[in-house]
């Protein structure tokens, strides 16, 4: 019979102790721990716009997500680098096109969305 | 569909607990299962095997019943833990007369078993001590008193069956687990009393 794993006395009473005090400690969370979902909800309606630049002699591929309704608000995030700007450029596509994916077909941006005022 | 291996194991099992480990056949295991030798021996090299297989399984049922330890915080909890030993020690009773058969002689099993049984007795007295923090039996009046009722609790669900017999009166879950209640019972605090007639009384006298 093939050795099986054993618990040591003591600390299986340990382990029953902590399975009974999880009764008396645990308590109901608040509606507010899920607050992060809320935050981040606007994520979900966000286009995805590559974009590359020079950074400490490499191409820097980052991506900002902005919203559709609200284009000023954005994130970016750095990605990757590539010494070769044309890979570089690759991997931005490749990369925009995997965050992008969406069941509602590729959300964007247009400049109409900016509401920019002409006066 | 059971595969045959299973029902091997459950024949196996059957003819154990009627005859002692020692006294069965292969034969006799193939005429249970209703297959021919040459197909059990197939699927089990020999007998040495099977009773390999079938402490396996035996020891992987017990552990199920631990691990089912206060799911929930009610008295329910432990009634559906003693529901399971029950039917546990009721399928596999051959195990109390193989392990005295061999008293003196430590073999796998019988250290598999002993710390089964020192878990069983930790988890029993763990119990105890959480339904008195919870306030369902009343503070302890003097040291180790609940010590010694989970060692009489342990006891009962072990030799309940085994007493039994010796006895010659038949044995059901239901007077199992009120042989194990009332050993409680003289304990409960007046909010454990209340809790036990509304949910657990009914179903041991319905």
């Amino acid at each position: 019979m093939k050795p099986k794993f054993q618990i040591d006395a003591a600390a299986y009473t340990a382990l029953m102790q902590g399975l009974n005090s999880q009764y008396f400690v645990e308590r109901k969370g608040n509606m507010t721990d899920f607050r992060l979902y809320y935050d981040d909800l606007w994520l979900a309606d966000t286009a995805v716009i590559e974009n590359i630049h020079r950074y400490k002699g490499e191409w820097a591929v980052d991506l900002v997500f902005a919203h559709i309704h609200n284009p000023l608000k954005f994130i970016r995030r750095n990605i990757t680098s590539h010494p070769c700007p044309k890979r570089a450029a690759q991997k931005a596509e490749f990369m925009r096109r995997l965050a992008a994916k969406d069941q509602r077909g590729t959300l964007s941006i247009t400049i109409q969305s900016l509401n920019l005022s002409h006066n | 569909m059971y595969n045959t291996k299973q029902r091997i194991l459950e024949a196996s099992v059957r003819l154990f607990n009627e005859n002692g480990i020692d006294s069965v056949r292969l034969q006799q295991i193939a005429e249970e299962v209703g297959i021919s030798v040459g197909n059990l021996a197939y699927h089990f090299k020999n007998k040495e095997a099977i009773v390999e297989s079938v402490y396996e399984q035996l020891f992987e049922d017990f552990n199920t019943i631990f691990r089912q330890y206060l799911a929930q915080p009610a008295l329910t909890d432990f009634d559906a833990q003693i529901a399971q030993y029950y039917r546990f020690f009721a399928k596999n009773h051959f195990y109390l007369s193989e392990f005295f058969k061999t008293a003196g002689l430590t073999t796998p099993y019988h250290q598999q078993w002993q710390e089964n049984m020192t878990k069983m007795m930790i988890q029993l007295k763990s119990r105890l001590q959480f339904l008195v923090a919870k306030g369902d039996l009343l503070p302890e009046s003097q040291n180790g008193q609940y010590e010694t009722l989970a060692e009489q609790i342990w006891m009962a669900l072990i030799f309940f069956i085994p007493k039994a017999q010796m006895m010659a009166r038949s044995v059901d879950e239901i007077s199992y687990k009120s042989g194990v209640w009332n050993l409680i019972k003289p304990f409960f605090s007046p909010q454990g009393k209340q809790e036990f007639s509304v949910t657990i009384l009914p179903q041991l006298y319905w």
